[in-house]
C-alpha cells in the first residue's frame, strides 16, 4: 500500500513520446489519392488533347505521353494501396471493418483498370473507392 | 497547548510544501517516457524532470526537448527529441548529418537516416530547431515534420529520477563537428599514410 502510494506520488502525470511510426511506416491514404487525382487529370487531358497539346506535338504524341504518365501513376496508386493493405491494416481492423479486403481488392482492381481507361468517370470511381478506405483509415487512427 | 502548537506547525509545514510544489510546477514538469526513438539515452518507463520553456540561448544543442507534435494526426502529443540543428544553420540530412557543411559527430545517435530521406540543404529559420530521435532508424522527427518553431518547445530534460539505478542529470553533449577543433575550423585534408590504420 505504501509502495503504491509512493509510486503514485512519483509517477508523472504526463507522457512524453519518444515517438516513431517509421518501423511500421508513415501511412496515409492521401498518397494513393494524389496519384489517383493525377490519373483522373490525365484522363481529362487525354479527352481534350486537341486543346491541351503544345504546338510542337501532334495529338497522337500528346496522347501517347498521357498514356505513359497514366500507366505510371495508376501503378503508384496500386503500390500505395498495397502498403496500406498489407502493412498498416491489422486483423483487428478487418474484424471491425469486414468489408476491408473486398474494398482493397476492388480499389486495386479499379487502379488496374485505370491503365486501360481514358474515361475521367473511371478515375472518379477510383477516387470514390480510395475515399472509402481513407474514411476507415482515419477511424482506426482515432481508436 | 503543546498539541495545538504541533498542529499549527504541521499545518504551516504542509502549507509551505504546497506553496513550494506549486511554485516548482510553474518552473518544472515531470514526464514519463514512452517509445524507443530516444534510446539509449531514454528508455521507455523513465521518469524525467524537465525545465519548462525552450533551452537558454547558447545551450540549445543536444538538449532533449519536449514539444507538441506538429502533425495533425499526432493529437498534439508531447514528443521527446534531441535538438541537433540551431536557428539559422544550414543542414544536410541523409546519411550523416552535416551542419554548415561539416559532419556532425553524434556519439549519442545510432542507426541511419535512410538515403531516401535526404532532404537536401535546408537553412533553418531564425526561430526554428531541427530535432531528431537518437535512434535514427526508428524515429519520427524533423525528417518527417520539418523544423519546429521555438514556441513549440515546452520544456527540456534536466534530470532522470526513475529508475533509481539510472537516475542522474541529463546534460547535453558537447558539439563536435568533423574537422573543427577547439581553436575553430581546420581545413579538411587526406593524411598519407592514414594515421594508425590498424595494419601491421
Amino acid at each position: 500500500m505504501i509502495r503504491n502510494a509512493i509510486e503514485r506520488l512519483i509517477r508523472p502525470s504526463q507522457t512524453g513520446y519518444a515517438h516513431c511510426d517509421l518501423p511500421c511506416g508513415v501511412y496515409d491514404p492521401a498518397q494513393a489519392r494524389i496519384e489517383a487525382e493525377s490519373v483522373k487529370a490525365v484522363q481529362e487531358r487525354y479527352q481534350k488533347a486537341d486543346s491541351m497539346k503544345s504546338a510542337a506535338e501532334t495529338v497522337e504524341d500528346y496522347r501517347a505521353r498521357c498514356l505513359a504518365i497514366k500507366e505510371e501513376r495508376a501503378n503508384m496508386v496500386k503500390e500505395h494501396l498495397w502498403v496500406l493493405w498489407t502493412d498498416y491494416f491489422k486483423p483487428p481492423h478487418v474484424e471491425k471493418y469486414p468489408q476491408l479486403h473486398q474494398l482493397f481488392w476492388d480499389t486495386t482492381k479499379e487502379a488496374g483498370l485505370a491503365k486501360k481507361s481514358q474515361d475521367p468517370a473511371q478515375g472518379e470511381k477510383l477516387l470514390g473507392l480510395i475515399k472509402q478506405i481513407d474514411t476507415i483509415f482515419w477511424e482506426t487512427k482515432k481508436a | 497547548m503543546m498539541q495545538r502548537l504541533w498542529l499549527a506547525l504541521v499545518a504551516l509545514a504542509a502549507a509551505a510544501v504546497s506553496v513550494l510544489a506549486l511554485a516548482l510546477r510553474r518552473v518544472l514538469m515531470r514526464v514519463e517516457v514512452a517509445g524507443e526513438s530516444m534510446t539509449p539515452a531514454l528508455l521507455p518507463g523513465d521518469y524525467l524532470i524537465l525545465r519548462r520553456g525552450s533551452p537558454p540561448a547558447g545551450m540549445e544543442y543536444g538538449q532533449i526537448v519536449a514539444l507538441h507534435g506538429p502533425r495533425p494526426e499526432g493529437d498534439g502529443r508531447l514528443l521527446l527529441k534531441r535538438v541537433v540543428g540551431l536557428p539559422g544553420e544550414a543542414l544536410r540530412v541523409g546519411g550523416a548529418l552535416q551542419v554548415n557543411g561539416r559532419v556532425l559527430i553524434e556519439p549519442y545517435a545510432h542507426g541511419d537516416t535512410p538515403a531516401e530521406q535526404h532532404r537536401g540543404i535546408n537553412r533553418l529559420a531564425p526561430d526554428a530547431y531541427f530535432v531528431l530521435g537518437d535512434h535514427r532508424g526508428a524515429s519520427t522527427d524533423s525528417r518527417d515534420f520539418g523544423p519546429v518553431p521555438r514556441e513549440a518547445v515546452v520544456g527540456y530534460a534536466i534530470l532522470r529520477y526513475w529508475p533509481v539505478a539510472r537516475a542522474g542529470w541529463l546534460r547535453p553533449p558537447d558539439r563536435r563537428l568533423l574537422g573543427v577543433g577547439p581553436e575553430g575550423p581546420q581545413p579538411l585534408y587526406w593524411q598519407t599514410p592514414a594515421p594508425d590504420a590498424g595494419n601491421p
